[in-house]
């Protein structure tokens, strides 16, 4: 009956409901797309690690997130290659250069060079082409993202990067780096651009045998090469974007700008939940005179809480879902793991309660002697 | 418990208005009975709203002790006394005090569901046949604010009567009513009174319903100056 009480006054008082339900989908849809982007942004940081084939990456020592390489030597390779666990390695170099476009302007791009024919780093998903393209010397790979902005070259046209000539082979999917336009090449056509000396590479990616102790391997990695940072694959993903967030200011930017949709939305909760209290003050005094406890009253203004989160959660996540469909494969970025929505949506009914607390107040405050004039 | 007297030992009560503390209710000694209906009058500021919120164990007196038959109410904590209002008291208020947006006949079952719990069927119907008693057949699925007063004020004693109580305390009930429905109000309450063997309390300083009352006590100043003993209409029987 208490429950169904808190449900009729919500049905009824329409306007306090009304603002409520808009405090909590403010709450859910805000944060829901704030962390969106922040997840979207999180991909791009480790974006080259996190779809890499490898196991382990060895890169220069002392490194401090995956985009700051330094050069090392090539005969790692041949030394991990040693290794009885290790079933593949694989240098990969990076490089800055200058696109030209149709237009003969230039844009700045981020190149991935991999070594051909196991293309190991190399991109992972085509929209137009195949990964086979890059066997050839002169190709490389540019992303849908980056299309309009690289002047929408076509197909198997040829430009420059770096005063170099290369022929856009394939159009890759979801391959954008934090630092900006990825591009796919071989890896002896990024080394005649960036002019880097023989031998050198910014990574050794490192595949284990199947039933390889992943830790042993790597601590056995680690003392034989001090001179070098030897990661599994989870941890330069997690050192990169750690850098990001703690470096770039947008994990206070996010953080911020969350904790105030989440301020705003506890505001505005708090404020209609208290008004639609206090219009019911006399309702509470009689649920008390009739025999009401202060957990009775508790428990109905916690049910129309519990209620309008539930709402709220509800609208606010098909607004999310709605907008999350809309800017797929668009240029914002946008990600929701699946842990995200459960999550929020528990935050938004703790939230909500939270927010009913000053209103929770007031409705215990109702005394039953009111009643009598 | 169905009890047949309400006492009061010596209740009294103070208000605190800044540092004054304020008498509003001298000691008082009253034993109602049950099958009479008692009108507590006098002028406003008498102490007469005073006297029936502690009846109600709605307000704690300052001193003196209160009795539901044998049993002490005076010292029940919070729960407790809200425990003993539910299963003992009917109340009817000044004001009908319906809870807008629940139906007529959820407001009706309020009475036995504040505490939780689905009211059973029993009392469902039982709500039904004190509306239809009531007059207020057809009324069950509407909504309070689609109610005249006087219709209200009976659908709040409806919810009163719910669950059989043995104390019915009603603070100037006809008050804001008119004439015709005070008058039926006032019937439905002395045969209540009568006819269910209760202890039917009302407050009031309408001299128009005294005629109703088997028993007049009127209060002054925080103390009673007279109690009249007398039964003064005899309104036939029509069972609620």
């Amino acid at each position: 009956m208490r429950s169904r009480v808190a449900f009729r006054m919500v049905l009824h008082d329409r306007a306090s409901t009304a603002g409520s339900l808009l405090g909590v989908v403010a709450i859910v849809f805000l944060v829901g797309q704030q962390l969106s982007v922040f997840f979207g942004l999180l991909n791009y940081m480790s974006v080259l690690v996190d779809h890499s084939a490898a196991d382990v990456w060895i890169t220069s020592a002392e490194l401090r997130n995956a985009d700051a390489t330094n050069f090392i030597s090539g005969r790692y390779v041949d030394r991990v290659l040693g290794f009885p666990e290790i079933a593949w390695a694989e240098p990969v170099l990076f490089a800055n250069g200058l696109f030209r476009t149709p237009t003969g302007s230039f844009e700045s791009v981020r190149l991935v060079g991999c070594r051909r024919p196991r293309l190991i780093a190399g991109p992972w998903e085509f929209v137009k082409g195949e990964p086979a393209a890059l066997l050839d010397l002169e190709s490389i790979t540019i992303d849908s993202l980056d299309v309009v902005k690289l002047g929408q070259p076509e197909l198997s046209s040829v430009t420059e990067i770096g005063g170099r000539r290369v022929r856009v082979a394939g159009i890759t999917k979801g391959a954008r780096g934090f630092q900006g336009t990825l591009v796919f090449a071989a890896i002896d056509k990024v080394r005649e651009i960036a002019a880097t000396p023989p031998g050198r590479y910014s990574a050794v990616l490192v595949g284990l045998k199947p039933g390889a102790d992943r830790d042993a391997v790597l601590a056995r990695l680690r003392s034989a090469l001090p001179q070098c940072s030897v990661f599994s694959k989870g941890e330069l993903s997690r050192l990169t974007r750690l850098y990001y967030i703690t470096n770039t200011g947008i994990g206070g930017s996010f953080g911020f700008s969350t904790a105030i949709a989440v301020l705003i939305g506890v505001v505005i909760i708090s404020l209609t939940m208290y008004a639609s209290v206090l219009g019911r003050y006399k309702d509470f005094a009689v649920l008390r005179a009739l025999g009401g406890r202060r957990r009775d009253i508790v428990i109905v203004v916690l049910s129309q809480a519990l209620m309008i989160a539930g709402a709220g959660v509800f609208f606010g996540l098909v607004l999310l879902a709605v907008l999350l469909d809309a800017t797929r494969g668009s240029e914002v970025p946008s990600y929701m793991p699946a842990m995200v929505p459960p999550t929020l949506a528990l935050a938004a009914v703790v939230v909500s309660i939270l927010g009913s607390m000053v209103a929770l107040v007031q409705a215990l405050k109702a005394e039953p002697a009111s009643v009598f004039h | 418990m169905r009890v047949d007297r309400l006492a009061l030992d010596k209740v009294a009560r103070d208000f605190t208005d800044g540092r004054q503390v304020r008498r509003v209710l001298f000691p008082t000694e009253l034993e109602l009975a049950a099958g009479q209906l008692t009108i507590l009058a006098g002028p406003s500021g008498s102490g007469k709203t005073t006297l029936l919120s502690i009846m109600g164990l709605v307000l704690r007196p300052t001193e003196g002790r209160l009795f539901l038959g044998d049993v002490e109410l005076t010292r029940l904590s919070d729960a407790a006394a809200a425990a003993v209002r539910l299963g003992n008291y009917g109340f009817v208020f000044q004001q009908p005090m319906l809870v807008e947006g629940l139906p007529v006949i959820e407001n009706v079952l309020l009475a036995a569901g504040v505490q939780g719990g689905r009211p059973p069927r029993a009392l469902r119907q039982r709500a039904t046949e004190l509306l239809a008693a009531l007059g207020l057949s057809g009324t069950e699925r509407m909504q309070p604010r689609l109610l005249s007063g006087g219709m209200k004020q009976r659908a709040s004693i409806a919810r009163a009567l719910l669950k059989n109580p043995t104390v019915l305390l009603c603070d100037e009930p006809t008050s804001s009513l008119d004439a015709e429905s005070g008058q039926a109000v006032m019937a439905i309450l002395k045969r209540t009174a009568l006819e269910d063997h209760r202890i039917v309390v009302v407050v009031s300083h309408d001299a128009r319903v005294f005629p109703y009352a088997d028993r007049l006590v009127k209060l002054e100043n925080g103390r009673i100056v007279s109690d009249t003993r007398e039964r003064y209409v005899d309104l036939g029987s029509s069972a609620v």
